[in-house]
């Protein structure tokens, strides 16, 4: 798995495209909460007040600035993937490892179980975690970093059972390194390509997840988020809602998952090079 | 013979992942109730927009804290006994199979279309690629997959039913209309136009993105260059030697991508008010309707099961490597 991650990434204009706009939207929501002048939850403002100097997008239906709720709700969005995204990567290198690397009874456990959780639809558990406990959206991102590893471990366990096999990696246990110093001597280094595109994958389904239970109502309703900005604003739809409230949400949750979505093309093209000079 | 039985204990091998992980959810649906501390009943309905009679309240309260034991519910769940709405009054199992069929024309017309045009396109894209316009689609549809379905819907909706008044925005048929049955039918389609368009534009840059990929694999392959080389012509080598191989990963990628188009299904109907499973699950969890929650959420799990593992076993019979492998 000898790839020049960095040359074949550096020209790809899907690569730099995705990176540039995560990177616009991740300022925006670091930089955002103290740009904007308004709480989120300060409620003093005329409901449904239009585009102003004071609120440039608006108000909303509960008498709070847009734009701060937008910063904070893509914020919000964008913490909600990129928790999952590690933890769910983490998990899946781990347990991956362990099944390639030790193998026999543990596992094929290991492996099982991934194909357990594969086969679970995640969103049918979340929706019933989140609206039967009504948990903090820390705890159902916990869930969702449960349910989603099993594609990485999978990819983990095949690469490694792979690596191996090769000769640098034998001549490295025979030298003596003990299975600690050969995984992460020359196991986790190597597969450095699997966990960008595994973040970047799990990362993505999370903001997609994290937006649909919120429009669907399932978070905590004092949280702010993309999701529930799209599920309040339709509820306006007979106002002259569109364009100040419902459109800035829209793009945001939009360019977010489009980011990570690019970004995922671009890295599967590094994993597999038979695709690299037939995309364009 | 010998394959006979490696592929049989495939089979097996698939039949104890999807039991197991069906087992796996009832339990969820089954634990996650009683796991609660205090008082489940009064905690839920404390907060809620259902208001319980006394009897309501002691029939909630026998159906949560009724130690039935697991036997019991499996029983239960699979004599179709899901319980009763609260908010509703009615049965479970009956509000879950009056929404069923909507789900069904929906969500089936919405992956059938989006399946057929993404791989017809996705296959006719690879013969031509690095063509501009080629090159334009693939741009356009890798965009396209970035927008979730309520961003489209929401697109839309504002588009065509608000602006323009084309189609209307919420419903599956116009109530208490007089319709002849001709008429009838042009106005469930009519009804049905915006959500299946959002879902079908929601399903299709995937589906074309991954015909097209594992079309330009096999267009690569020497096979082809043989059957080419015979002199065949062009759309018997597309369709009948490439067509036929890129087929596969699409196939096998469907259940991955089954959950997404789950979630989508529901936030879309949702936003039409298209009468079936997401709408119902969004009623019930906005008026925390609980046994309709659970009796939705389980067997809307129990549908996707089957429909993977109807799947993993068609893969086996479509795939001869799969077939020759065991």
């Amino acid at each position: 798995m000898h790839i020049e991650v960095k040359t074949v990434l550096g020209k790809d204009k899907w690569f730099l495209s995705g990176a540039s706009l995560a990177t616009i939207l991740a300022l925006l929501s670091l930089l955002g909460p103290h740009a904007v002048p308004f709480d989120p939850q300060d409620m003093s403002f005329e409901p449904f007040a239009r585009p102003s100097w004071e609120h440039p997008l608006g108000v909303n239906d509960a008498g709070q600035d847009i734009l701060s709720e937008l910063v904070h709700a893509l914020g919000n969005s964008l913490c909600f993937g990129v928790f999952v995204g590690a933890l769910g990567l983490l998990l899946g290198v781990g347990l991956g490892l362990a099944a390639g690397w030790f193998g026999g009874m543990a596992g094929r456990v290991i492996m099982s179980s991934a194909d357990v959780f594969m086969a679970i639809p995640s969103v049918m558990v979340l929706i019933l975690v989140a609206a039967l406990l009504m948990p903090s959206a820390t705890v159902l991102a916990l869930v969702l970093v449960g349910l989603s590893w099993s594609t990485t471990a999978k990819a983990v366990r095949a690469q490694s059972l792979s690596l191996r096999g090769q000769l640098h990696v034998r001549a490295s246990a025979h030298m003596g390194g003990s299975a600690l110093y050969v995984i992460s001597r020359h196991l986790i280094p190597e597969m450095f390509p699997l966990y960008l595109i595994g973040f970047v994958a799990k990362a993505r389904m999370a903001i997609f997840m994290e937006a649909s239970l919120a429009f669907l109502g399932l978070f905590d309703p004092g949280r702010k988020s993309l999701g529930g900005m799209i599920q309040y604003a339709l509820r306006y739809y007979y106002m002259d809602v569109w364009w100040n409230w419902l459109a800035p949400a829209v793009a945001c949750l939009s360019l977010a998952i489009m980011a990570a979505g690019f970004l995922a093309i671009s890295l599967e093209k590094v994993l597999d090079p038979r695709l690299r000079s037939r995309w364009g | 013979m010998t394959w006979g039985s490696g592929r049989s204990r495939e089979w097996l091998k698939d039949l104890f992942t999807f039991g197991l992980a069906a087992l796996l959810l009832v339990c969820l649906s089954y634990a996650l109730p009683r796991l609660m501390p205090g008082d489940f009943v009064t905690a839920m309905f404390a907060s809620s927009h259902v208001t319980l009679s006394q009897e309501q309240e002691s029939e909630a309260r026998a159906y949560f804290q009724k130690e039935e034991g697991f036997p019991g519910y499996l029983l239960r769940l699979l004599s179709l006994d899901w319980g009763r709405s609260y908010a509703l009054g009615q049965p479970v199992s009956s509000l879950i199979f009056q929404a069923l069929p909507w789900t069904l024309l929906l969500a089936g017309g919405a992956h059938l279309l989006a399946s057929l045009l993404g791989f017809v396109t996705g296959v006719e894209a690879a013969w031509r690629r690095n063509s501009p316009r080629e090159r334009a689609l693939v741009g356009l549809a890798t965009v396209l997959e970035g927008v979730p379905e309520m961003a489209l819907a929401a697109v839309l909706l504002a588009l065509l039913a608000f602006q323009l008044h084309w189609l209307p925005s919420a419903g599956a048929q116009t109530p208490y209309a007089e319709f002849s049955f001709g008429e009838r039918l042009a106005d469930t389609a009519r009804h049905l136009a915006l959500p299946l368009a959002t879902l079908v534009l929601a399903y299709f840059p995937g589906n074309f993105l991954l015909a097209r990929n594992s079309m330009v694999m096999v267009l690569g392959e020497e096979f082809i260059l043989t059957a080419r080389a015979k002199g065949l012509p062009d759309w018997r080598v597309r369709y009948h030697h490439a067509a036929r191989n890129a087929l596969l990963p699409v196939v096998t990628r469907f259940g991955l991508r089954l959950a997404f188009m789950v979630t989508g299904v529901v936030v879309v109907e949702t936003i039409f008010s298209y009468p079936g499973l997401g709408t119902l699950l969004f009623n019930a969890i906005r008026s925390r309707d609980l046994p309709l929650i659970q009796g939705v959420v389980l067997f809307s799990s129990m549908a996707v099961l089957a429909v993977n593992m109807g799947l993993e076993i068609l893969y086996a019979r479509i795939d001869p490597r799969a077939r020759n492998a065991h």
